[in-house]
């Protein structure tokens, strides 16, 4: 098994992708709480459902990713 | 708040009217009223130590202020079993000899319900405080000649309605009593099996006196064993009696030569109009048994111990994006329009009365028992309760048996409600 280098800009990278990937689910909960007149406090009581909003989101942007990159490749 | 610190809670808040509003009878229970009968001792005999009997033996064990000093059955298992929980204790075959025994102070009467009027009249006769099992009696004027016994006697005399002691009926129907939940609206009550309801035999000849249950001269069936635990919700939380029962039973599934139906079906109504039903079948068993208070503005579960808002807090905003998208994706697609669409029930998950709260009442029960003993002081209502709750199920039966509406007749109507 060969070694992986991981660059310094390919993590900047990730982060990014990864912290919008938090806000684009905060932004949903903030919508859901407007849309449905809920409390306020959502914001935070609800951070647990936002976060794993973000994280499948995140696991979008990959399989997306890896589509364009195999359309690309051809 | 589990029970001990309920009870706790019932010395404090008993000063301000509050739960003891909704169960007066519960005054032996609290710390202030156990502190009254320090050092005293109830002297008991169990006249019928069977499964319920030993049952009882069992919480007799957990109560400081009891001893278990006599034994009697006259059949020898059951003396056997019990005489292994209490081995110190004498052992009769005759209550009547027990009942002669001067160490007896008390007893409990757990014997078949054909037996429970005479064997009750002769204990407070022989000046001995009762606690009789349920229901009262076997017949509405037995009920009324052991109520007025026990009135006459200046003895202590219960009835095991052990859910008067339980505290989480006692925290709900103190609730409902002053309209927390708003006016109640109609009382379910159902008892479901899925067996026989046999016992085995030994051998035939003792048939009809280990499965008494299920013959009429001895028992009236579903309505005097099951229903008379549940009958008195209603008249706990209405604090009125009902004004006509009707009902219709019938042996459905099993016609093994038995003598009650085994499916029951009666309907209460009260003088509000307010409907309060009990139902019984012995051959099905998915819900169980249930005892709901249905109220404008909440559905109190109280044998599950937990009420349900008509209005449940919706769920957050978030989730109900979720749930929305979610039925987006996978309900099924409605192909004759929306025009009708049935009720479906609610999928809240309800509060607890009294998280962690545990037992049925029955040890309650006996503290009190023990309690009144020790005082002096029968505590308002156990009796009535009792009487009204065998009455009733007693009256249903009849209801039953002549397919009528019926009344109670006013001749049996008490000094209560």
């Amino acid at each position: 098994m060969k070694d992986t280098i991981i660059t310094a800009r390919a993590k900047r990278r990730e982060l990014w992708v990864a912290l919008g990937c938090f806000v684009a689910a905060f932004g949903v909960n903030l919508g859901a709480i407007i849309h449905y007149a809920t409390p306020w406090y959502e914001l935070f009581s609800q951070l647990g459902y936002v976060v794993c909003l973000a994280l499948g989101f995140y696991v979008l942007t990959w399989i997306v990713r890896g589509i364009v990159r195999i359309f690309r490749r051809r | 708040m589990d029970r001990r610190e309920f009870l706790k809670r019932i010395g404090t808040l008993s000063a301000a009217g509050l739960a003891l509003s909704a169960a007066p009878w519960l005054e032996g229970c609290t710390p202030e009223g156990q502190a009254t009968i320090r050092g005293g001792k109830v002297r008991f005999g169990i006249i019928g130590p069977g499964s319920r009997g030993q049952y009882h033996m069992r919480n007799l064990a957990a109560v400081p202020q009891a001893e278990i000093v006599a034994l009697c059955d006259d059949y020898p298992p059951n003396l056997e079993a019990a005489g292994r929980l209490a081995p110190a204790a004498k052992r009769y075959d005759d209550y009547r000899q027990l009942l002669d025994d001067p160490q007896v102070d008390a007893v409990i009467i757990a014997t078949p319900l054909h037996l429970h009027c005479r064997m009750t009249l002769d204990a407070l006769a022989a000046g001995k405080h009762v606690l009789c099992e349920k229901a009262m009696a076997y017949t509405m004027e037995d009920c009324r000649t052991m109520y007025q016994a026990g009135r006459r006697s200046g003895r202590i005399f219960f009835v095991g309605q052990q859910r008067l002691f339980d505290p989480k009926y006692i925290k709900v129907m103190d609730s409902v009593r002053k309209g927390e939940f708003g006016p109640v609206v109609n009382v379910r009550n159902y008892w479901f099996r899925n067996n026989d309801w046999r016992r085995s035999v030994p051998s035939p000849d003792l048939e009809r006196r280990i499965n008494w249950r299920l013959y009429r001269a001895y028992s009236r069936g579903l309505m005097t064993e099951l229903a008379c635990h549940q009958l008195q919700n209603g008249t706990w939380a209405l604090g009125m009696l009902p004004v006509q029962v009707m009902g219709a039973g019938g042996y459905v599934y099993w016609k093994d030569g038995r003598e009650v139906f085994d499916s029951v079906s009666t309907i209460y109504t009260f003088p509000n109009g307010v409907n309060m039903t009990f139902e019984s079948v012995i051959s099905n068993k998915h819900f169980g048994m249930g005892e709901q208070i249905l109220c404008k503005e909440a559905t109190i579960d109280l044998a599950g111990g937990r009420y349900y808002s008509e209005t449940p807090r919706p769920r957050s905003g978030i989730r109900q994006l979720v749930g929305e998208i979610e039925q987006g994706i996978f309900s099924n697609s409605v192909f004759a329009g929306t025009s009708w669409a049935a009720e479906s029930g609610s999928s809240d998950p309800g509060v607890a009365v009294m998280p962690g709260a545990e037992g049925d009442g029955s040890l309650e029960m006996l503290e009190a028992f023990c309690h009144a003993i020790l005082t002096g002081k029968q505590p308002p209502h156990v009796l009535e309760e009792a009487y009204y709750g065998a009455v009733f199920c007693l009256l249903g039966d009849e209801a039953l048996l002549r397919n009528e509406i019926l009344t109670l007749p006013d001749e049996l109507r008490i000094d209560y409600l």
